[in-house]
């Protein structure tokens, strides 16, 4: 058995808010986000970086957060989908598409899927069904078939101003 | 799936990196993306008593070019600036073919180049592909660098030619010699998956249209990247006709290990498929280019 | 956009909310990260979980030690079967000749499956609870496996000390006379199907967080289920805590496909810890857990035969089934869940009057089997799909008229199958005729000769089929699942403001309940859809319902028990209406909040001024002397079967076996639709899940029964790119059995899909000869069927 070892300070700053927490280095920073400052909108469905469900935002780049570890996080910046509306209780373009396009079932991975389209959208414009399909296939959703989702982000590339 | 203790030392500087590693010895493990590494410590199959991270070291990031004389890829080069870097299109196509394979955008975001090789498994595209271009690994440890052909690298599965106390840094790109074309392919149960096999290929010709280099490197059928030797020599001298690289590609003899995705023949006859189709791409990519690497 | 077609209609309901595409209201807070999963809830000295699981497939446990697992800093306790009350899980033996193998909440003795729960510990936090668990030391005796339903290994030791040979049941029955028609039959097809065991692996994985008051004796429990009102039954069994005194909350639920119908030995296990240690527990399984451990599905092999006659007019059948059952059968006869329904359902949508089957299930060291999104019925249907499509073939007769030959039709309505099943309604020529429209398959053939000529191989499989939905009491009963009443209602209560609260047993693992159940009480008192919530369902308020959300049965049997609770709060609501505005309540009309008297110069009043009067004027009690406005309803629907046919083309590519799936079309009836958003959404899904088990999704075991799919590399989900765009057509058949003609359609893709992807793989490569003879087809099992092609020459 090893010794625990010591615990160690992260600045970082979370929807634009800056936090200082003491963690254990071993603590993901999915459970970090979660644990830690209680933005539960992170989800993990599988904790070895497959599914997708756990995606936020790295200093603007989508990351998985279950295989990045919470001193990873010092220093940088992280999007959540408590993040993603500038205005609480209103939906961000993309969340209102996902609504409106039924891009959704049981919500579980749409919080990662939601951080993967806002990160592809900033790039892109006028991408076709493939390009989406290609852009979206490292989220897994298994209760939409993805069809609404494909749907969602082809309105948000329309309604999203950016 | 929670990883066991483990402490963390983020050092900014390479020589900083190197005194860490030599310290710590076996008990550390070094950490560049950690798009492998994260789901071996999760699943814990990894237990490093100490994780070095190598995110913060600036000066290992970073691809240059070298003037027609090829690339130096830093090893904490994210993989998605790798693929989207024009350097890398004009230098090494074949680089830039298969790093899309690589599992999903997301992975390559955080994924390097260097952690992928010197994670040395034999299922990822990069190692094929490195060897396939005859890329050269810079390493350095306290007493000094060296640099080693990418084909002497990879020793078995999950295991690089890196003592304990040596950082893989950069990898080195040769330029494309004239009239030299390359492709991959890759045959996947599920895209975006580890490949069940891939072949990296590389096709020479001289100025009568007759191969006169050819490497063909495939994952997925070894514990290491594996060269058709076979194949390679049989190409060398002739002109790469269909039926020239069909004869080739059957002469050569595999062995492949069978697991859960694919059994040994299995693997054989898609070395076989593939093998042949990156061929032909390559050599599709000869046309109309006499001079000019081409993508 | 999907169009309605077809002759039926919609029963006489006036336009209104039931059949208008709404969004649905569940998804602000999902979609802002506000949802709350099992895994969000903590409370005061809440302490977490991890389990110890065997290793062994099969094992007699000599001893455990947690000494060093206790004494780690930060453990709280380490638990084995010896510390708890000596609970299993066992129910009622439902089908005769099933036999009962209860599963101990933790293994005792032996060790039956990898990833058997073995002990718990319980930590300051997960991460502690997993080191300590590392900890504990378990002496095992290993024995021989038995890794096929009905193999004996050398060395056999029965898995259950009283089952001798393993088997559970192995039983037959018979319609018609089968024996008499092969016999004399010109023509008999033979067909065998492998299918691999699956699983529903929703991307929240299983959780438990368990609160037990020892001042009040009571439990509290928070349970990412399909069953509240079920669970609560097995705790309280379980922990000896009267039901009354034990509370199963639920919130958002991040899918369950069936994984979550069943009590599950480790929510048991987490309720007793926090018995034991009067804190609360929680368990969040994580996903090698949930491979390993949760419920698998589907492992069968079916082996079929058809006879026909010259004009291939379906004389018989006979099928026999042999199910892998797992380790235990811990669910409502789960070891028999899928070879039992996949024996009854066989004749699917065509006339047949003579069927025999027979059914074997055997125990196996491997997780036992619970239901799974189409359960039972995805064997029956592609088995005798690909069987009829070989039938075709070989009689030269085309697929969709040899299929259309066989078809109930429309006059035979109500039409009792052999085996007891008694179809209300449907579009069964309809569905197919629409396929064969959406793919086109005159172009087709020729597109297919043109692509062979060059070399390409593409496919067109077929697959209409019928599915019991709505589960009551009765299709229970045609199913000869006897002996399982359904007891669901349903609570509707408006309160001072006029508002609708909707109380349920029946929760949403994603489905869209929250949405459909509102629109139905929106609809019929006649108020906006926003003054409708239907609530979390808490075991402590929501009206029982023993069965829980599964069977595609939420829609019908709680839609059904909300209509008419409903209706009665509508009457109510008028009667005093009536009082107040002086008037006959029965002419009065109610839209959009508002109660017109017609007569009276549209004399009007809000439904909410009625209820507040209502509660503030006594005088009101002399016209409604029980001025409350909650109406209880019970519903228990007559049988109903909802129908479908999926079309898909795929192309395969014969050097790697690759499959790609370029369309998959689907005309879907599940009678009166309550929200096509809804609908589609569970349609394309089940497809989605149909085309992963039949392209990708297998939990592999070696000859030691040692799981070989722990992790998402290894069990593979269809992604974005695997699947494609889906083209759904909609048909309505109301039924006559259930409230306003409901039908259900939560498993009908999943049902559907496999057999015509399978199909299709089997039409593009027909050329070889070979046939396909297993789930799922993975690209070696493609190819190997282009190799035999070649070795035939």
């Amino acid at each position: 058995m090893t010794v625990q070892p010591d615990e160690v300070v992260v600045t970082v700053t979370v929807n634009g808010e800056t936090v200082r927490h003491l963690v254990d280095p071993r603590t993901t920073a999915a459970d970090f986000l979660r644990d830690g400052l209680e933005l539960t909108g992170t989800h993990l469905g599988c904790e070895h970086g497959v599914c997708g469900a756990c995606t936020v935002l790295l200093d603007g780049r989508s990351v998985r957060s279950c295989i990045l570890y919470a001193p990873q996080l010092d220093g940088c910046e992280v999007t959540t989908v408590e993040g993603l509306s500038p205005v609480p209780g209103e939906l961000h373009p993309i969340q209102e598409a996902f609504r409106e396009c039924h891009g959704l079932q049981c919500g579980f991975c749409t919080p990662g899927f939601l951080l993967t389209v806002h990160e592809f959208l900033s790039e892109t414009k006028g991408a076709d069904e493939d390009e989406i399909r290609e852009a979206i296939s490292g989220n897994l959703c298994r209760c939409t078939g993805y069809q609404g989702i494909v749907a969602a982000v082809q309105r948000a590339d329309e309604t999203w101003q950016r | 799936m929670k990883p066991a203790p483990f402490g963390y030392l983020a050092p900014r500087s390479v020589d900083e990196t190197l005194e860490l590693m030599a310290s710590h010895g076996d008990d550390a493990k070094v950490i560049a993306g950690g798009q492998s590494l994260g789901p071996l410590l999760n699943l814990r199959l990894a237990t490093p008593a100490m994780v070095i991270d190598l995110n913060r070291i600036l000066e290992l990031a970073g691809i240059s070019a070298h003037d027609g004389d090829g690339l130096t890829i830093g090893a904490m080069t994210r993989q998605h600036d790798a693929e989207t870097s024009p350097a890398v299109a004009a230098a090494c196509p074949l680089l830039a073919e298969a790093l899309p394979y690589v599992a999903h955008r997301t992975i390559r975001n955080r994924g390097t180049i260097g952690g992928s090789l010197a994670h040395s498994d034999p299922a990822a595209e990069l190692p094929a592909v490195v060897t396939a271009v005859r890329a050269e690994m810079v390493i350095r440890s306290r007493s000094g660098e060296r640099t080693i052909p990418a084909e002497e690298f990879f020793l078995g599965y999950f295991t690089a030619a890196l003592e304990p106390d040596e950082l893989l840094v950069a990898v080195r790109v040769p330029a494309v010699p004239a009239r030299t074309t390359s492709a991959w392919q890759e045959f996947a149960t599920r895209s975006g998956d580890y490949a069940i096999v891939g072949v990296a290929a590389v096709i020479g010709l001289d100025g009568a249209g007759v191969v006169d280099r050819a490497s063909i490197v495939c994952s997925g059928i070894a514990d290491v990247p594996r060269q058709l030797s076979t194949a390679q020599s049989a190409l060398v001298g002739q002109e790469p006709t269909s039926a020239v690289i069909a004869a080739a590609v059957a002469a050569q003899h595999t062995d492949p290990p069978a697991d859960l995705v694919g059994s040994s023949s299995y693997r054989r006859h898609l070395v076989g498929v593939l093998a042949q189709r990156a061929l032909e791409a390559a050599t599709e990519r000869q046309e109309g280019n006499d001079d000019r690497p081409t993508g | 956009m999907a169009a309605v077609t077809g002759t039926s209609v919609r029963p006489t309901a006036p336009p209104g909310l039931i059949g208008t595409r709404v969004n649905r209201v569940e998804d602000a807070r999902l979609l802002a990260g506000r949802g709350r999963y099992v895994a969000d809830v903590t409370l005061p000295r809440i302490k977490h979980a991890a389990f110890v699981r065997a290793w062994p497939s099969h094992a007699r446990i000599l001893s455990i030690d947690t000494t060093r697992a206790r004494t780690l800093p930060g453990v709280v306790a380490a638990l084995t079967a010896a510390d708890l009350p000596p609970a299993t899980l066992v129910d009622g033996n439902w089908i005769p000749g099933l036999a009962k193998t209860p599963q101990p909440v933790l293994a005792r003795d032996k060790v039956r499956f990898v990833g058997e729960a073995v002990a718990i510990v319980v930590a300051t936090s997960r991460y502690v609870a997993e080191d300590a668990a590392e900890l504990v030391e378990v002496d095992y005796e290993q024995l021989p496996a038995v890794d096929h339903a009905g193999r004996r290994p050398s060395g056999h030791v029965p898995i259950l000390d009283e089952l001798p040979d393993d088997l559970i049941y192995d039983r037959g029955e018979s319609f018609g006379n089968p024996d008499l028609m092969f016999r004399d039959a010109p023509h008999v097809f033979v067909k065998d199907l492998a299918l691999a065991r699956s699983m529903a692996a929703p991307l929240e994985c299983r959780g438990t967080v368990a609160s037990y008051d020892p001042a009040a004796g009571s439990l509290d429990v928070w349970c990412s289920t399909q069953s509240p009102h079920l669970l609560r039954r097995r705790l309280s069994a379980a922990s000896g805590v009267a039901e009354h005194r034990v509370r199963v909350m639920m919130h958002d639920v991040g899918g369950g496909f069936g994984q979550k119908i069943a009590a599950h030995p480790e929510e048991l296990a987490i309720a007793l810890a926090s018995c034991a240690l009067g804190i609360p527990v929680k368990w969040i399984e994580d996903r090698r857990e949930n491979l390993m451990a949760a419920p698998h599905a589907r492992g069968q092999r079916v082996h079929l035969k058809l006879a026909t006659d010259d004009d291939g007019r379906f004389l018989a059948l006979r099928a026999r089934i042999v199910g892998d059952a797992g380790a235990y059968s811990f669910n409502a006869a789960s070891a028999l869940i899928e070879p039992y329904i996949t024996a009854r359902v066989m004749t699917g949508v065509y006339r047949i009057d003579h069927y025999g089957y027979h059914v074997a299930a055997g125990l196996t060291n491997k997780s036992p089997v619970a239901p799974y999104r189409g359960v039972g019925f995805i064997a029956a249907q592609t088995a005798r799909e690909l069987l009829i499509d070989e039938a075709a073939r070989s009689l030269g007769i085309d697929r969709f008229e040899l299929r259309r030959r066989n078809m109930i039709r429309p006059d035979d309505f109500p039409y009792r199958s052999c085996t007891g099943l008694v179809f209300d309604s449907g579009s069964y020529l309809e569905a197919l005729t629409t396929v064969e429209r959406m793919s086109a398959y005159d172009d087709f053939r020729c597109e297919q000769e043109q692509a062979r000529a060059s070399g390409r191989f593409i496919g067109l499989g077929i697959s209409p089929y019928v599915e019991p939905t709505g589960w009551g009491t009765e299709a229970m009963n045609q199913i000869g699942w006897h002996s399982f009443p359904s007891n669901d209602s349903a609570r509707v209560s408006m309160d001072i403001s006029g508002k609708v609260t909707i109380s349920i047993g029946t929760p949403s693992q994603g489905q869209g309940i929250e949405t459909t159940l509102a629109q139905i009480s929106a609809e019929v008192l006649g108020i906006p859809l926003d003054d409708v919530v239907v609530s979390f369902t808490d075991s402590s308020s929501a009206p029982t319902s023993l069965a829980g959300t599964r069977a595609s049965r939420a829609a019908v049997v709680s839609g059904g028990a909300v209509g008419l609770a409903s209706q009665d709060l509508r009457e109510r609501i008028l009667k005093v209406a009536g009082a107040l505005m002086e008037t006959d309540a029965s002419i009065l009309t109610v839209a959009d909040g508002v109660i017109t008297d017609p007569s009276e110069d549209a004399a009007s009043m809000t439904v909410a001024e009625v209820v507040q009067k209502a509660f503030q004027l006594t005088e009101i009690r002399s016209a409604e002397p029980e001025p409350n406005f909650t109406a209880t309803r019970f519903y228990d629907p007559g049988a109903t079967y909802g129908n479908a046919c999926v079309g898909a083309v795929v192309e395969v590519d014969p050097q790697t076996g690759g499959v790609r799936v370029l369309r998959i079309v689907g005309a879907e009836d599940c009678g009166t639709v309550i929200n096509q958003v809804v609908v589609e959404g569970q349609f394309i899904g089940g497809m989605a899940q149909g085309l992963g088990g039949a392209l990708l999704e297998r939990l592999a075991y070696d000859e030691n029964g040692e799981i070989l799919t722990t992790t998402f590399m290894d069990y593979l989900l269809p992604t974005s790119t695997e699947v494609p765009h889906f083209e759904v057509e909609h048909l309505e058949s109301p039924s006559p059995y259930t409230w306003r003609g409901i039908k259900g359609v939560g498993e009908s893709g999943t049902i559907g899909a496999p057999a015509a992807i399978a199909a299709a793989i089997a039409d593009a490569l027909a050329h070889t000869g070979s046939t396909v003879d297993r789930l799922p087809m993975l690209p070696e099992d493609v190819r190997a069927m282009v190799e035999q092609g070649e070795d035939r020459g």
